[in-house]
């Protein structure tokens, strides 16, 4: 669909308008029916998925999204299906099955891709497309995704754009290999049935609007609607600082090797766009933290949305002043056969990595650094309670940073995840043979402190309360180089994984994958502290008692950190003014 | 009919108190201005200035906005929390999504209780209700002490699940009573024994934080009610579009939250049945927003899953108490129409409300709203808004859509219409949101329009949906009043246990059902009402194993309310349809039960109403005609008729208008306009 057709109707603004909310809400309504019915947790409480409309051009029209970590991955899904199959090279009822390599991200987010014919026509008018978290597709451990492999082959099997339906007969050839590789075949078709269905509704309303409004109409309604997108967007670009911003940081490690990974950026801001360079960054890795180019992309553009128009209803014509250099063989652009199991550990330090170059000019727009990482654990094994297996992907929350004028958020879910819901406690403990022994906000605060204070990470005790046993398989990033400060503000601590053994051992890890856990031993999972903002020493007073009375610091922290003497449970003003100036003039 | 069954509905509203009552079988209306520093004047002022003589009123029903105002005001009492050990945090953690997901400022909702007044006591209960940790009584004690000395005199409990095995809440109830007497004591099972500590540890604090004042509001009614002569049976009106007593409503106030809203579409499906049309989609459209429920065979669908303050930006507050299923948006007459920086028209949310109102109030108003492109099309009559209260000023109204039709390079008109249709769209997803998107076929529905402004627009939207016919009942702009005089006293109970739905769980099944029924009949029966006259109905949770959202499913039982291996299949069946129909799909795989849910009702009398004469003949009701614009259709000479005067089962063709005091009723040219014996306006394709 493209803006200079000769097929031109003119449409009036306002039927414009009723047809972009139309198929916005085909959309949503694709992505609530599949959120309703799917059998992984990583999709109905996740929301580890997304659903669109994108045009045969592989542009984006309309999304609904659960997490950010999908908005640059449809575009890509249709493009390449397109390409493959030729846009006569399909029929009413058609759906095509892909988890390729290169049009995504990890091999568990599975897409499905589906045409949409007007009435008679040979050509569809629009795709609806969907790209979901399927908790199982093989490999060589549970939950496919791991902390150590080697090689996108053991990270699960690959759907190379295969049409599962063609012309609405089921290819049972396909079904049948997509049940024979999974470790839980129930809820992997169950997932696929309710992502299949929810792509037919799509389908049956926009075949609606096409035939009220008539195919060129709404190609017209598409076009102007990317149009309008651009606009949107020109204004907002044209104000953010002109200039050449850099930044650098490190990945913990690869989870093979212990050795830290280089990352580094170049953001230019011109009136007209922004450009992300991360040219110097290290090559793609031995373990799975690569990230896959359309990953790269979905992140970087949620760090633009934040940047211009957080609010804004967003389609491709938005994202086009976003321009990306990410050289291929890196960790941000990694060829196959890498791995990228734990692609959100390379994908969501491309959107850190900007984000900590603008912080400090941007600060109405930015905070300071937060937890980062999605923090993803899997927890398996077999249910004693009723012999079945188990398998749960949660991701945890954790601090985001400071900025000015205002304390970080605590707990919340990190970049990678979005109107993510964390299973509840009762939830988790109905489903799961576990215990939680605790579930609480990481006080007293150690980390994060600064003029305003970073938000609070959580520590939760996972208790294993099931005679034989659980594993745990979990990536915790910024373990090694934590959240970082702005303006003074102090650094975030980093997340760790504790596991407290039954002979009173302790391990601490940022990484494990399949970790034997007895009955009653406890995985303490800990996410960081987010960044401080500014000296920690011009905090308000008041706030910093605040913070004492609701034991985020004790009197001790309020001294040493803040330079606020506390007596009783009121400020000694005058010890505090003193102790203050003293610590400045050190 | 002997006075004392005179039936009164009160609706206190942002801006006025309606009054609605039925009088030896005569509807009375009476309106007047809310009076926020003591509503209870508005309730007695609404009386003295009705017909109504209070010693003849024998039963009273209120629908309040004092619980939603002292929370959206903030404005409740200093509550203390009291959780497990370990969980004190989870009013902070809570849900820990982003729903505003590219603000990497995002901040969540602030407590109800600061964190300095929540309280850990050693105790522990897995999800099988086993008690692995017994209470430690030091623990509330001291905690329970400390609470007092801070001068806090309500106090939530909220165990992690408590709501499997109560025990240890209920002990702590028995001890915080005996160091703390003065103390509203809040115990999260009994308002919800569904799962999710979060949410129900939420809704025990913010029923903790409106109790004391809930209490002093329906205590000094009841004292002012009684001061006026009235002695009546009083009830006020709950979210799920019952009723309860107003001493049962002190112990749950946190229930009334949405005591407003549900009474139209509560009205709505009343109306509905009456007609013969059990099926209907009720559309309340206002001066700021309109709300759109659907209603299945008579029945309103209640969902537990309900958040305050929520919005596309904001996880807001969740509240797992039963609430009426509705859809509002922000589009309502006083709606604005503005561009965006993309050079887009979009309509409300922001409102011009009552002051300044539209542009063509008068009252200085700038922008176009709504309401002034009903005026610039000559849907409304600038000399009878509001009866003719307010004169509308055409001027103002054309120049405050001068700039839209300046963006478009178009006529004022075709800008008025651009409102209307956005607006209208708007609407219409919200409609199709409750009916096509939960697989709801809209043409096996009635339309049932209330508020100053949907039977403007319920025509047009209706005939877009394609519902069977639109109905516009008398007196929609207090249609919420009217609606709680048809209201039962209801109580609903909910109860979280997983487990497989089949016939070897069909004895726990029933238990939990009979469990819920003795307590809602004692419940009842503790208000002298006779287990004989309570109606119940039961309905369970379902879904295939391992999904995680359910299908609520009617539970069939025998006739004396058993489950049977036999009604268990007849239920699966129905879930297994019920999901077809939802979501385009059903699986063969195991079937799972999450929560019951028992609903008990106690059917009261309701006001039998006389049939409308209405006036002599259609000519005496016409009171001439007038140009109007119908966008597409172009403009035409349309018949305007005065709904009074409109006789009964007169039947006229479109283009029609009906005006009405608070209300304008537009027929298009292809409808057909009729008045049934109820003197409700019937609109249906010619």
């Amino acid at each position: 669909m493209t803006t200079d057709t000769d097929t031109k109707t003119d449409i009036d603004p306002f039927t414009r308008e009723v047809i972009v909310n139309s198929l916005q809400s085909a959309a949503e309504e694709m992505f609530l029916n599949l959120g309703r019915t799917a059998k992984s947790s990583v999709i109905y409480e996740t929301l580890d998925y997304a659903c669109g409309l994108v045009d045969p051009d592989a542009n984006v029209i309309a999304q609904a999204n659960g997490v950010p970590g999908f908005l640059g991955t449809l575009k890509y899904c249709v493009r390449d299906t397109v390409e493959k199959y030729g846009r006569d090279g399909f029929e009413p009822g058609d759906v095509v099955l892909l988890n390729d390599y290169h049009g995504g991200t990890h091999l568990n987010d599975v897409s499905m891709v589906a045409p949409v014919f007007a009435e008679g026509e040979d050509e569809p008018v629009l795709f609806t497309a969907s790209k979901a978290h399927w908790t199982d597709i093989g490999g060589k451990d549970p939950g496919s995704w791991t902390t150590d492999a080697t090689s996108i082959f053991q990270e699960g099997i690959q759907y190379p754009l295969v049409k599962l339906y063609e012309g609405g007969e089921l290819n049972q050839a396909v079904r049948d290999i997509v049940a024979a590789n999974t470790r839980m075949p129930e809820m992997t078709l169950g997932d696929m049935q309710a992502q299949e269905a929810s792509m037919e509704v799509a389908s049956e309303r926009v075949n609606d609007i096409v035939d009220r409004y008539g195919r060129e109409a709404v190609e017209q309604a598409a076009a102007e609607y990317l149009e309008y997108g651009r606009e949107l967007v020109a204004e907002e670009v044209e104000t953010l600082p002109n200039g050449v911003y850099h930044a650098t940081d490190a990945i913990d490690d690869d989870g093979v090797t212990a050795d830290p990974i280089h990352v580094e950026v170049e953001v230019t801001i011109t009136d007209e766009t922004v450009t992300v360079d991360f040219t110097g960054s290290a090559t793609q890795t031995e373990g799975p933290i690569n990230s896959p180019y359309p990953a790269t992309v979905s992140d970087l553009r949620a760090f633009f949305q934040a940047i211009t128009l957080p609010e804004a209803e967003t389609n491709e014509g938005f994202f086009e002043p976003l321009e990306i250099i990410a050289p291929e063989g890196t960790v941000f652009n990694p060829t196959k056969p890498a791995a990228i199991g734990t692609d959100w550990e390379g994908s969501a330090m491309a959107a850190d990595l900007p984000w900590k170059a603008l912080a400090p000019h941007l600060p109405e727009k930015l905070s300071a650094g937060h937890f980062m990482s999605v923090c993803a654990t899997i927890v398996g094994g077999r249910d004693d309670r009723t012999d079945d297996d188990f398998l749960v992907i949660e991701p945890q929350p954790g601090g985001w940073g400071a900025s000015e004028g205002q304390d970080g958020a605590d707990v919340l879910v990190c970049i990678g995840d979005g109107d993510t819901l964390e299973m509840p406690v009762e939830v988790m403990e109905t489903r799961f043979p576990l215990l939680f022994d605790g579930y609480r906000l990481n006080t007293p605060q150690e980390t994060g402190h600064g003029e305003f204070r970073g938000g609070t990470g959580l520590v939760q005790d996972y208790k294993i309360y099931n005679e034989s046993g659980a594993f745990l398989t979990a990536s915790f990033g910024r373990h090694k180089y934590p959240p970082w400060g702005v303006e003074g503000g102090q650094d975030g601590n980093g997340n760790t994984i504790e596991i407290h053994e039954t002979d009173g051992t302790t391990v601490r890890r940022g990484k494990v994958t399949t970790y034997d856990l007895e009955n009653g031993e406890v995985a303490r999972l800990i996410t960081s502290a987010g960044g401080g903002y500014g000296n920690p020493l011009d905090r308000d007073p008041e706030r910093v008692l605040d913070d004492y009375l609701d034991d985020y610091v004790t009197a001790e922290i309020a001294r040493d950190a803040y330079g606020v003497v506390i007596d009783g449970d009121e400020i000694d003003s005058e010890a505090t003014r003193q102790l203050r100036t003293r610590r400045r003039d050190d | 009919m002997s006075g004392s069954q005179t039936r009164v509905a009160v609706d206190i509203g942002g801006t006025f108190t309606d009054l609605v009552a039925v009088q030896d079988g005569v509807l009375e209306l009476s309106k007047t201005s809310t009076t926020p520093q003591n509503f209870a004047n508005g309730v007695v002022n609404a009386i003295e200035k009705s017909d109504v003589s209070p010693a003849e009123i024998g039963q009273f029903v209120h629908g309040t906005t004092v619980v939603i105002n002292a929370i959206t005001e903030r404005e409740g009492v200093d509550v203390a929390l009291l959780t497990t050990e370990g969980f004190r945090d989870v009013l902070d953690i809570t849900r820990s999504n982003r729903p505003d997901m590219y603000n990497f400022r995002y901040e969540k909702p602030e407590p109800f209780v600061p964190r300095r007044h929540r309280f850990e006591a050693g105790e522990r209960i897995d999800q099988a209700g086993e008690v692995l940790t017994e209470l430690s009584e030091e623990d509330v004690r001291a905690a329970t002490r400390e609470i007092r000395d801070a001068g806090i005199d309500s106090i939530a409990v909220s165990y992690i699940n408590a709501y499997t095995n109560p025990v240890h809440e209920r002990r702590t109830r028995e001890i915080i009573e005996e160091v703390h007497p003065e103390a509203f004591v809040t115990l999260s099972h009994e308002l919800t024994q569904e799962y999710r500590e979060y949410e129900r540890t939420n809704t025990a604090v913010l029923n903790a934080y409106v109790g004391p004042i809930a209490d002093e509001y329906l205590t000094s009614l009841s004292a002012e009610l009684e001061s006026r002569d009235v002695d009546a049976t009083t009830h006020v009106m709950k979210s799920n579009a019952g009723t309860s007593s107003f001493d049962q409503a002190t112990q749950f106030p946190v229930e009334m939250v949405e005591s407003g809203p549900v009474g139209g579409i509560f009205g709505a499906a009343h109306v509905g049945e009456r007609i013969d049309e059990p099926d209907v989609i009720s559309f309340d459209m206002g001066g700021t927003t309109a709300k759109t429920s659907l209603v299945e065979n008579g029945e309103v669908d209640i969902e537990t899953d309900y958040w305050l303050e929520q919005t596309s930006r904001d996880e807001g507050y969740p509240l797992k108490i039963p609430v009426v299923d509705i859809i509002e948006i922000g589009a309502g007459g006083g709606s604005i129409g503005w561009i965006d920086t993309g050079g887009s028209l979009n309509v409300g949310p922001k409102s011009a409300g009552a002051d300044p109102g539209p542009a063509c109030y008068g009252q200085g108003g700038t922008e176009p709203t709504v309401t002034d492109a009903h005026l610039l099309t000559n849907r409304l009559n600038s000399e009878y808004f509001l009866g003719g209260d307010v004169e509308l000023d055409t001027d103002a109204a054309r120049e405050a859509m001068e700039p839209i039709a300046d963006q478009f390079d178009t006529s004022i008109r075709d800008a008025a219409h651009g409102i209307l249709r956005v607006v209208n769209s708007n609407m219409s997803n919200a409609l199709k949101q409750v009916s096509i998107q939960r697989g709801y076929d809209p043409r096996d529905f009635v339309l049932v329009a209330s508020g100053g402004a949907g039977a403007l627009h319920a025509p047009t939207l209706g005939e877009q949906l394609g519902v069977k016919e639109i109905v516009v009942p008398r007196a929609p702009g207090q249609f919420s009043a009217w609606g709680m005089l048809m209201t039962d006293p209801r109580r609903d109970y909910i109860r979280t246990n997983v487990m497989p739905f089949t016939t070897d769980t069909r004895a726990d099944v029933d238990a939990i059902c009979r469990e819920m029924a003795t307590r809602a009949i004692e419940a009842f029966e503790a208000e002298g009402v006779s287990a004989t006259e309570v109606t119940l109905e039961r309905n369970a949770d379902l879904r295939f194993a391992g999904q995680e959202h359910t299908v609520t499913t009617p539970l069939a039982t025998t006739a004396d309310g058993a489950v049977t291996e036999s009604t268990i299949a007849r239920t699966r069946e129905r879930f297994s349809d019920l999901h077809e129909r939802t979501y385009n799909f059903t699986l063969d795989d195991p079937v799972e039960v999450v929560n019951l849910r028992l609903t008990a009702t106690h059917p009261v009398p309701k006001p039998e109403m006389n049939r409308t004469e209405g006036g002599d003949s259609l000519a005496d009701a016409r009171k001439g005609t007038r140009p109007v614009d119908f966008d597409e259709v172009g403009e035409r000479e349309t018949a305007v008729y005065e709904r009074e005067h409109l006789p009964s089962e007169a039947s006229v063709e479109g283009p029609v208008i009906v005006e009405e005091p608070a209300c304008t009723t537009l027929v298009a040219p292809n409808q057909q306009l009729s008045v049934d014996d109820y003197g409700n306006l019937r609109i249906t394709d010619q």
